[in-house]
């Protein structure tokens, strides 16, 4: 009788009844796919989340800005290392190579990120004035991002008309496998999408975030509206410029954004690049800090700082900028440039790689030179307007030159000077390729590194492997 | 003693006189071995419930009538039956039992050897326990056939790669189940590792091991089910043994140091080598900005420092432990203690472990049985960063390629006694074109990595006899390891430089328990049926939880502990993650007369991670056996001189495999993140609902034998596994813009087959002179038959190198390399060749870079040899054999006993050599030096080009690195001596036994780096045979004695 009361109790332990909360778990430090969208606070997040996405180490996070001034004719490679950007430098990137295949992940990545909160934010249980003011929000970071795609893997605008094939626009939500095969859009169908999506920022977007911080470090309407001048400017849509950048350019010296965000350039350069600099010339940066890191080899003071918080990666080469005997040397952008081991290096950023600088994006001085060029282009004459948008920028480093019409022998020689101007108030703050390729030009060899014309093959970046793999639709650009 | 016994079996002989008549009467008598009587021994009447144990003295009376059969056993030897006759007495003499009668752990139980019909290899402890290693994982190679195991450098306490019958897994692992004592354990692969390694299997004292065994077949490890596929590795620790009364006391002491190290290029050779290449680059040394030059210390004498001796030592250790045992037939219990100080080869590297373990078994009443094990462990890992773990192999700061890149006519420290220093490397000296390493020194005397850990492996058990043969057992183990990680980087040089100095201290707690209830029952249904029955149940719950924090930026040198004075703080090491393992099993076990076997294990099996409707899955086992030796036919045809036993067996079964998923792999997540300072949200996982295990169904047939009385004994097997629904990240195109551009899903396929060989044989036993020899032999092929629907090859890398494919057809792991065809004796550059075969060369002093790359046919410039167009498969990475031999002499007390393990087949990837070829500012190997200079030079080093890293390996994996992996390793070699027990009585001891070993004595092999079994990659599946800038390997040579009381 024991035993069978003990086999029993035996039978009954082994068959007891499952355990189903342990069989489902919770995660505790990961939100559900099902709960992301369920609070406002939750959706506030998730737009901060689409900036993370963009700034990113392989992105505007650094990477991305360095692809874009390496390739031009200012730096030397000092490391000679495969994984710091070499093969950009020296235009040998393959379509497996590391910064091809990373940069495009990236964006797509945030890409994808900004049409998850687009399509998320309906079902959210916030106002549709928000909805509408955060979907700006996603929209203009997936222009910016469309656009940043653009400069390295399609044809020049200006080229063909936009005629070549451009990038694959996905404008849905991924969140789940399956849609891998998408045909690459036109290059002007794309510039389409990032034009449409700026155009709906500029309208939805606050005309002001309230606190210099979210000023600068979230789109506001001035914001599109300055992204647009340059984007119209790749096109070579000089007329364009203008319009937009009049919405954000006073006609006359100073000038200054009249509405929205009082956007003008501040009293000295160095206060923009100041430690986690905010000023109203900082139109859009994006902000790091000890717990918001570019990740190693990422960050733009890992490339160009020499000193101890940066890596040396790239010298400023002998026959850069820097040799033009016009830039003066008492020009106070000329401080940024330090001489250390024989070589010249660029400090424009200076923060430990542990605390970084935030990354400019779009500073006031480049809207004025971009409305520059496009008064002299559109005109096609020594604009007076342009030259003092151009002595503007030059004035503030630079009290003692002053160009008027008579230093211009011609239109060429004002656009020429534009261009110097652009190489060295934007030096380093990825404007060099992106300025020769949208003007047709050829890159100039440096160092070690060879010229590379409009029709090498090298002139563009290939698509990558990891793309062509899987996207069966995907054509890779021509010779790579 | 003697005397006792004498008189006792005088007294039962005249008892048993005088009851001689009687019908059922008492018999009584001793059962004793050749070293006296056997307490605890079983003795029994033949075909009744009737049985009794021995006492202390080993005497036993029991009840029987005339022509009963009574018969006595012991586990560990062979049983005897005497027939009752008319004397009362019945004394037994056991002798060592046949294979058949050892006892085998299998999951949740034992077995006799005879009853075994899966294929389980058994290690015994006492094989492992003086072996000079940290964790009895590294001392298991050579040890069993299927059973490959081996050590990946010789940083202290790295984890040995073991992988049972084959790679078992690709995105999963491939590393064994674990299970101590019947509770699965931790192990290297599931801790949050920092440079310092930590292998929590190392917490386990050798020395109470009883035994090790490996389930190797779906017979024998389906009662595993869901996580068996990569086989299963049983420890099974000492238990207290009845009436044995024993104190143990094993030390030793024993000396590691690095061996096999490659000569280098010293101060003036290095100086002058690199001088060579600036001149054949065109930028020859001008004493103002270019050029290396010597420097001569304070008194005058040439600075030419070996790094080697500042990085590399003679590490000391010393390993104690204490045990005492023994009980009676109610109470037994195990006791011991242990305390090993080892340092490593590596300066800064060192390893020290304190054991207590405690087991009681105690019998309540006749059918109530109480026990447990309560083991803890403390051990500290100092280690450093050596570049030998896996992901971490181009770390800037790895110790293992320090030793050999940096400039040696630069030192340590300046004449002042700072250290020489510059703002991202080490000083320049009196060189002109820039260094680029780091100063070893100052990383090695600021740079401290601690990994402490608490580790407690505790069960306890209730054990109920229900009924005759019926038993219930529930037991309940935990498992729990408390890591404290403690790392601390200098602010000037090296890793810690970014962060202006860092100390990041985690905590980890890694808790498991597991409950496990078991009915087991046997019966024996008549003379000729026997049958058995396992019916269980198990839940297992494990959790993870971590967290710490990194302070940065150190407001004074003084300051490096994480206590100390720091500008910055973030976040560091944090996890949280759990996951529940519910389980129902079953086991049924039948032989006809011990001549026909059969058994079924299955197993149903829910697991946490899996979505709701894809959490069960079953699993199960098959076998039969085949005794021939039992058959008459077969008697009559070989008599048993000959043929001792003879045996059939076949298996097949499904199991599967979860480990090393992540516990909520089926689900989406957004995850938090920060944008400046403020919390943002994003989405970062894609899961996939569909999710389930990866299944093996394995095949396997064998013929276990012995000849000529077990003199010779062996297994020849033949095994199959199936690998199917691999858990791959299946990728998606990037555009797609999904996290990681991948999402997991059951895609891919692979197949191991192979064959194994085990002979063990008494070669000489002749008095006082034994000659014992063993010797495993096994096959591998692997081949991946499916990948993704694309069968997308995967590129696997070591770090930033990518150095192996995963490739449809190919034997998983094999080398993705571009092959080259050494240097071209008219021009001294290295030649490449394309996948079509066009051979090309690369000339790095032409300073234009596009025109670097000529053909080798007529000279014209080409485009550059890369992987990605030229890359071709070779192989196989994976050894297609392995195997060990194991010879053991005795004479008298002496003995000598050496290990060897062997492997080959397969080539490894010496990339450490490009490091060591390397023309950029790093050091070089002497063999440098015959490169190439003049045409006609026939050489393998190509000519040398300051700055050039294209043309020995290190821009790509090049096939001039490919070599051969063919070794032979004299493992360990041990010279002991016992004391005769003439001796030992005058000292009132059981047993004292001296002894002297060397571990890794020799390796024969052609291989060129440091030694061939070196794995870059450690335990990750798809990138075997790499060596890059690991460290090479220890040896150690060890003395020590067993001393028992």
């Amino acid at each position: 009788m024991k035993n069978l009361y003990l086999m029993l109790i035996a039978a009954l332990v082994i068959v007891s009844c499952s355990d189903t909360d342990s069989l489902n778990p919770v995660n505790q430090t990961r939100i559900s796919d099902a709960t992301a969208f369920a609070t406002p606070q939750r959706v506030g997040q998730l737009v901060l989340g689409m900036y993370s996405g963009v700034k990113v180490g392989n992105f505007y996070g650094g990477r991305f800005l360095n692809y874009q001034d390496v390739r031009g004719p200012e730096f030397n490679n000092e490391r000679n290392n495969g994984v710091t950007n070499l093969f950009t430098w020296n235009f040998g990137v393959q379509s497996s190579t590391n910064e091809v295949q990373n940069f495009w992940s990236a964006a797509y990545t945030a890409i994808n990120r900004c049409n998850v909160v687009i399509g998320g934010l309906e079902t959210s249980p916030i106002t549709p004035e928000l909805k509408t003011t955060f979907t700006a929000e996603a929209r203009f970071l997936r222009a910016l991002s469309y656009y940043s795609l653009l400069t390295l893997y399609a044809k020049p605008y200006t080229q063909d008309n936009g005629a070549s094939l451009g990038v694959p626009l996905r404008l849905v939500a991924e969140t789940s496998g399956g849609n891998n095969d998408l045909v690459r859009s036109s290059v002007a169908d794309v510039y389409k999408q990032v034009i449409d999506d700026l155009n709906f920022a500029e309208l939805n977007l606050p005309l002001t975030n309230t606190t210099a911080f979210n000023n600068t470090t979230r789109a506001h309407r001035n914001t599109a509206i300055a992204l647009k001048t340059r984007v119209y400017l790749s096109m070579g849509k000089y007329p364009e410029v203008i319009t937009e950048a009049n919405k954000i350019v006073s006609s006359t010296a100073p000038f200054t954004a009249t509405s929205g965000v009082s956007n003008a350039m501040v009293p000295t350069i160095q206060a923009a690049f100041a430690s986690a600099a905010v000023t109203v010339e900082n139109v859009f940066s994006f902000p790091y800090g000890p717990n918001d890191l570019q990740g190693t080899q990422n960050g733009l003071v890992h490339y160009y700082n020499a000193s101890s918080v940066g890596g040396s990666e790239y010298s400023l080469a002998p026959t850069s900028i820097t040799a033009n005997t016009g830039w003066k040397t008492s020009d106070s952008r000329r401080n940024f440039n330090v001489v250390l081991l024989g070589k010249t290096w660029l400090h424009k950023w200076t923060k430990s790689q542990s605390d970084p600088d935030f990354v400019p994006v779009i500073r006031y001085s480049e809207i004025l030179l971009n409305l520059s060029e496009a008064l002299t282009r559109s005109s096609n004459s020594l604009d007076a307007r342009a030259i003092q948008l151009l002595n503007a920028v030059r004035g503030r480093s630079d009290a003692t030159t002053v160009f008027t019409s008579a230093s211009f022998t011609n239109v060429q020689a004002l656009l020429d000077q534009i261009a110097i101007e652009r190489r060295i108030e934007l030096l380093g703050e990825g404007f060099s390729s992106p300025d020769i390729m949208r003007l047709k030009q050829n890159f100039p060899a440096k160092g070690l590194a060879p010229s590379v014309s409009t029709t090498d093959t090298q002139y563009l970046w290939p698509i990558p492997l990891n793309e062509l793999l899987y996207n069966k639709l995907a054509v890779q650009n021509p010779g790579h | 003693m003697r005397l006792k016994l004498k008189w006792v079996f005088s007294l039962l002989l005249a008892i048993s006189m005088q009851f001689s008549f009687a019908q059922e009467t008492t018999v009584s008598g001793v059962v004793s071995d050749a070293s006296g009587p056997i307490p605890g021994a079983n003795v029994v009447v033949k075909g009744s419930k009737n049985g009794v144990q021995t006492d202390f003295d080993g005497k036993y009376s029991i009840k029987a009538k005339v022509g009963d059969v009574l018969v006595a056993s012991f586990v560990g030897m062979q049983d005897v039956t005497v027939k009752v006759g008319t004397s009362n007495t019945v004394n037994f003499k056991l002798q060592d039992g046949s294979v058949l009668e050892e006892v085998v752990v299998v999951g949740y139980g034992t077995q006799k050897r005879r009853d075994v019909n899966g294929a389980i290899a058994k290690i015994d402890g006492s094989r492992i326990k003086d072996i000079p290693v940290q964790s009895f994982d590294q001392a298991l190679s050579g040890a069993a056939s299927g059973v490959n195991v081996s050590q990946p450098n010789g940083v202290l306490g790295n984890q040995a790669v073991i992988r049972i019958r084959g790679v078992n897994s690709i995105n999963l692992s491939s590393y064994p189940l674990i299970v101590i004592d019947g509770v699965p354990s931790w192990n290297g692969d599931n801790l949050n590792q920092s440079n310092a390694v930590n292998n929590p299997l190392a917490n386990i004292n050798q020395a109470d091991i009883e035994s090790i065994e490996v389930l190797k077949d779906a017979s024998s490890a389906a009662i595993y089910g869901s996580r068996a596929a990569a086989g299963v590795i049983l420890i099974t620790t000492k238990k207290g043994k009845a009436g044995k009364f024993s104190v143990n006391f094993d030390s030793s002491l024993s000396f590691t140091s690095p061996f096999n190290l490659i000569p280098l290029l010293n101060a003036q050779q290095f100086t002058d080598i690199k001088n060579e290449g600036l001149k054949n680059a065109g930028t020859p040394a001008n004493g103002t900005t270019r050029g290396f030059y010597t420097m001569n210390d304070a008194n005058g004498n040439l600075v030419d420092t070996n790094w080697n001796d500042i990085i590399y030592r003679t590490g000391a250790a010393t390993n104690h432990s204490l045990s005492i045992s023994g009980g009676n037939e109610n109470t037994k219990y195990f006791l011991s203690a242990g305390q090993l100080e080892q340092e490593g080869m590596f300066v800064n590297n060192s390893f020290r472990r304190q054991t207590g373990r405690f087991t009681l078994d105690q019998k309540v009443n006749k059918w109530l049985t109480l026990g447990g094990t309560f083991n803890y462990t403390n051990s500290r890992n100092n280690g450093l960063s050596t570049g030998s773990t896996a992901g971490n192999n181009f770390a800037s700061s790895g110790a293992a390629r320090l030793a050999f890149a940096q400039a040696p006519n630069v030192g340590p420290y300046n004449n002042d006694g700072t250290y020489n220093l510059a703002p991202t490397q080490i000083g320049q000296g009196n060189n002109l074109s820039p260094l680029q390493w780091v100063n070893p020194q100052y990383i090695l005397d600021t740079n401290t990595f601690l990994s402490k850990n608490d580790h407690f492996i505790s069960n306890f058990y209730i054990g109920v006899k229900l009924a005759k043969g019926l038993n219930f057992k529930s037991l309940y183990g935990i498992d729990n390891l408390l890591v404290e990680n403690i790392d601390f980087l200098g602010p000037l040089n090296g890793d810690g430089q970014q962060f202006s100095g860092s100390a990041t201290n985690t905590m980890n707690r890694y808790s498991r328990k597991s409950i496990q209830n078991i009915l087991d029952y046997s019966v024996r249904l008549s003379d000729k049926h026997d049958l058995s029955a396992l019916l269980g149940s198990e839940r297992q719950y494990t959790k993870i939880e971590s967290w710490g924090a990194s302070r940065r930026g150190v407001s004074d040198p003084f300051f490096n502990e994480y206590q100390g004075n720091f500008s910055a703080i973030v976040a560091s090491g944090n996890l949280l993650t759990e996951n529940y393992l519910e389980s129902y099993f079953g086991r049924v076990n039948y032989d006809y007369n011990k001549k026909y076997f059969a058994s079924i294990n299955a197993r149903r099996d829910g697991f946490s991670a899996f979505a709701p409707d894809n959490k069960w899955g079953n699993f199960w086992g098959g076998s039969l056996g085949w005794a021939l030796t039992e058959e008459n036919f077969f008697r009559n045809l070989v008599s048993s001189d000959i043929v001792n036993q003879l045996r059939l067996r076949a298996s097949y079964g499904v199991v599967g495999n979860n480990q090393g998923l992540n516990d909520f792999a089926a689900s989406s997540f957004y995850d938090a993140g920060v944008n400046g300072t403020s919390g943002s949200l994003f989405f970062n996982r894609a899961g996939n609902q569909n999710l389930t295990w990866e299944t093996s169904n394995k095949t396997d047939f064998g013929i276990n034998f012995g000849l000529f009385n077990d003199r010779l004994t062996g297994e020849l097997g033949y095994y199959k596994n199936d690998i199917d629904g691999l858990i791959l990240s299946v990728p998606q195109s990037a555009s797609a813009g999904i996290p990681g551009n991948s999402i997991l899903a059951n895609v891919g396929s692979m197949r191991n087959t192979g064959y194994e060989v085990t002979l063990n044989a008494k070669i000489i036993d002749k008095g006082n002179f034994k000659w014992n020899a063993s010797v495993n032999v096994t096959t591998q092929k692997n081949v991946v038959t499916s990948l993704d629907a694309n069968n997308s090859d995967i590129i696997v890398a070591t770090q930033l190198e990518n150095t192996n494919i995963i490739r449809v057809g190919e034997s998983i792991g094999n080398f993705y390399i571009v092959q080259t065809g050494g240097v071209n004796p008219a021009n001294g550059r290295r030649i490449f060749y394309y996948r079509d075969g066009t051979a090309v060369q690369y000339d790095h002093s032409n300073p234009v870079t596009a025109s670097r790359w000529t053909k080798v046919s007529d000279g014209t410039v080409t485009r550059a040899a890369n992987q990605a167009l030229d890359a071709k498969v070779m192989g196989p990475a994976l050894p297609t054999y392995f195997g060990g031999l194991d010879n053991t002499f005795t004479y008298k007390g002496f003995s000598l006993n050496f290990s060897l393990y062997f492997s080959g087949g397969n080539y490894v990837y010496n990339g450490t050599q490009a490091g060591l070829r390397d023309q950029r500012v790093w050091n070089n190997s002497a063999e440098v030096l015959t490169r190439w200079q003049n045409p006609g030079d026939i050489t393998a080093i190509p000519r040398i080009v300051f700055g050039d890293n294209v043309s020995n390996g290190s821009s790509m994996p090049i096939s001039d690195n490919l070599e051969k992996g063919d070794f032979m390793k004299v493992r360990n070699i041990a010279f002991g001596y016992s004391l005769p027990q003439s001796l030992l009585s005058k000292l009132k001891l059981t047993s004292f036994r001296f002894y002297v070993s060397a571990q890794n004595v020799f390796t024969f092999t052609n291989y060129s780096g440091f030694d061939p079994e070196i794995s870059s990659n450690g335990n990750a599946n798809g990138s075997p045979s790499v060596d890059r800038n690991s460290a090479p390997m220890a040896r150690t040579i060890s003395m020590g004695f067993n001393l028992g009381l």
